[in-house]
């Protein structure tokens, strides 16, 4: 390639900007200069993207989060700084309205995740529906609520609504994974940690303490089930 | 042709440096690096996109449907804040949605056959992004890799081999005068076709998509029609500089894809070394007692059960995360590191239960192979084609699928280091 590649050797180049005449060249060399320009941008608006906080983000987040947001999300913190160390489970309890004799009772907690484990367990290829839907709806709940439990703005009662509907799929009606047998008039989410125990050749001293949060009692409405009622 | 070229754009090439600058702007320009790597890539992404859609086929209305946990009305209400792309918002009719998932699952396989690789690589986004972002509480890393790859992959030419559209250009290669100047209708039609979806897109672009989203879209139809229009009635200088910017948008997204794949790493190791339990080396420990992550519960604390183990596969990780970027300029060690990062990532897929996730990033890292590893392995594969489908080999029939490009007869066009495939594959 090197023999004609400064356009002095007998053989002209049949392709690359070497191969065109002056106002083709203009065309392909600010192209050129574009390309190098937006893929160094780009690159640089992801860097900070996944760099910690720093001086550059302190003064042009918005800048870095108006390029990034939402396609070029990224987070490639997988188990890091720290791997997750406690197991989360949602369980629920209803109150249902019977829908053999009409009247109401309240369920025990119906433990949802231990549903998503048992579909996990020697499964090649986890489903998201086993592996990430409650899992990471959960998790988002808790980012999208406050400390005392109050949701933070739209995000917060999306991902309330998004509860509720996951967990009215899983106990009410005939496909229903644990059917209750009527209508869920409210329900009660509870999120337990269970600390993962040291390993047996660690001295560490953990506490393996279950702790559970109690969510408050919802009302279920029509929109919380509207359109499923329609395609069951 | 008009006038002899003039010098280089920089200078005349007295100087050496003018002279690397002048190259690298005629390598750039030229070529479409990597179609190896590049190809390889396409076939990889594609072929786990489409293990996960049909994976999750039976799961897909509670998935993405409009009845889902996530409902219609849930995404509507998110999008209309964070402006994600997805043609899954312009109805809330089943039909539309099964004809979304169904377009997704075609897009997947006509791509890693390499159809009309430009075109469907675009659909194959729509796709991608189009579920994705309908619920984006549902995906994990490996969604996440999918979703940024196929942005990358519209703008790169991954069809040059391995691909349908290579073996269209060197059977009209073989035929000679007579066969380029035959009008193919495919192509033609599909870009017809598009268009009608991106007129719909645009009437819909109030309701998702950020504003780059359409201007990308319109760029490479109006691109492809310009360039079906030049090769028709202008092969000459302008049918070269239509070359010339493809290649450049080539070079710069497959840029971007590596330093990708090396950011990727790069947070995943930097992050880790900062953390407590990666730093006592018992940090593998955890994730095999999580209850999501252990398909195989015996397993998982067969390997848990040992504290050398998990610690030499703790640091082990951090150190070839860490490592991976600076060792591009190294290639033996990169070749290391690089089936070591693979042989973990099919750990992973089987221990954690991450299979998708996985297949992902070895496609991801498959940018880094190197290109004699890759032609042997596309050698190996057309050999246990041809076995399979007990036909003769193909190099009687066919020359063997190389770019493009160079099946188009460029006169020294190639690089050293791709001179050893052609001994390889012929």
């Amino acid at each position: 390639m090197s023999a004609h590649i400064d356009g002095s050797g007998d053989r002209r180049p049949t392709a690359g900007i070497l191969a065109l005449s002056m106002p083709y060249q203009v065309v392909a060399a600010v192209a050129l200069a574009a390309a190098a320009v937006l893929a160094c941008l780009h690159l640089a608006m992801v860097f900070l993207h996944v760099a910690p906080s720093n001086t550059v983000t302190k003064q042009h987040g918005q800048a870095v989060d108006d390029w990034i947001y939402p396609e070029f999300e990224q987070n490639w913190k997988l188990f890091a700084p720290n791997p997750l160390q406690q197991n989360v489970s949602v369980q629920v309890r209803a109150e249902v309205l019977s829908d053999r004799d009409g009247s109401r009772r309240t369920t025990g907690w119906i433990d949802l995740t231990a549903q998503d484990v048992e579909d996990i367990r020697g499964n090649v290829f986890p489903s998201h529906t086993q592996q990430n839907q409650l899992r990471r709806a959960i998790d988002w709940y808790g980012n999208a609520h406050d400390e005392e439990g109050r949701p933070k703005g739209m995000r917060g009662r999306l991902s309330e609504a998004y509860m509720r509907r996951i967990v009215l799929l899983r106990i009410e009606g005939a496909g229903a994974r644990a059917d209750v047998g009527g209508k869920v008039e409210r329900i009660q989410l509870r999120r337990t940690a269970r600390p993962v125990a040291s390993p047996h050749w660690s001295t560490e001293k953990r506490s393996t303490e279950s702790s559970s949060r109690q969510m408050p009692w919802w009302d279920i409405t029509d929109a919380d089930r509207s359109r499923t009622e329609t395609s069951r | 042709m008009t006038a002899p070229s003039p010098a280089p754009v920089a200078a005349p090439a007295r100087v050496p440096f003018d002279r690397k600058l002048a190259r690298a702007a005629q390598t750039v320009t030229s070529r479409a690096l990597g179609p190896y790597q590049t190809a390889i890539v396409r076939i990889g992404f594609s072929l786990t996109w489409l293990f996960f859609l049909v994976r999750e086929f039976p799961h897909r209305h509670e998935m993405y449907g409009p009845d889902g946990p996530w409902s219609f009305d849930l995404a509507r209400r998110l999008i209309a804040d964070n402006r994600a792309f997805t043609v899954l918002m312009w109805s809330d009719g089943r039909l539309w949605f099964e004809v979304v998932y169904g377009l997704a699952v075609a897009a997947a396989v006509l791509l890693l056959l390499g159809w009309h690789t430009r075109a469907v690589s675009v659909v194959f986004m729509v796709g991608a992004l189009s579920l994705q972002n309908r619920s984006v509480f549902l995906g994990d890393g490996g969604d996440n890799v999918v979703h940024l790859v196929s942005i990358y992959l519209t703008l790169i030419r991954c069809g040059q081999v391995w691909s349908l559209d290579a073996r269209r250009a060197a059977r009209r290669a073989a035929r000679g005068e007579e066969g380029a100047r035959k009008v193919e209708l495919t192509g033609p039609a599909l870009w017809v076709v598009l268009g009608g979806f991106l007129v719909a897109a645009t009437w819909f672009s109030p309701v998702t998509g950020e504003w780059w989203i359409y201007v990308l879209l319109w760029v490479l139809w109006l691109g492809q029609g310009l360039w079906w229009l030049v090769e028709q009635y202008a092969p000459g200088e302008p049918r070269v500089l239509l070359d010339v910017l493809a290649n450049l948008a080539h070079n710069a997204a497959l840029t971007v894809l590596m330093a990708e794949v090396c950011l990727i790493y790069a947070t995943a190791g930097w992050y880790k070394i900062q953390g407590s339990r990666w730093q006592d080396g018992t940090a593998l420990f955890y994730p095999l007692h999580l209850d999501y992550f252990t398909p195989w519960p015996a397993l998982s604390e067969l390997l848990a059960s040992s504290g050398i183990m998990v610690m030499l596969l703790s640091y082990g990780t951090v150190i070839v995360q860490v490592a991976f970027p600076f060792t591009l300029f190294k290639r033996k060690v990169k070749n290391v590191l690089l089936v070591a990062m693979m042989l973990e990532h099919a750990g992973i897929a089987l221990l954690l239960g991450l299979p998708a996730f996985s297949m992902a990033m070895i496609a991801a890292d498959a940018v880094f192979l190197p290109t004699v590893f890759l032609v042997w392995l596309g050698a190996r594969a057309a050999r246990g084609r041809d076995l399979l489908l007990r036909r003769e080999p193909a190099a009687a029939g066919l020359p063997p699928q190389r770019p493009a490009r160079e099946a188009g007869g460029e006169p020294g066009g190639e690089a050293d280091g791709e001179a050893a495939p052609r001994t390889l594959v012929g």
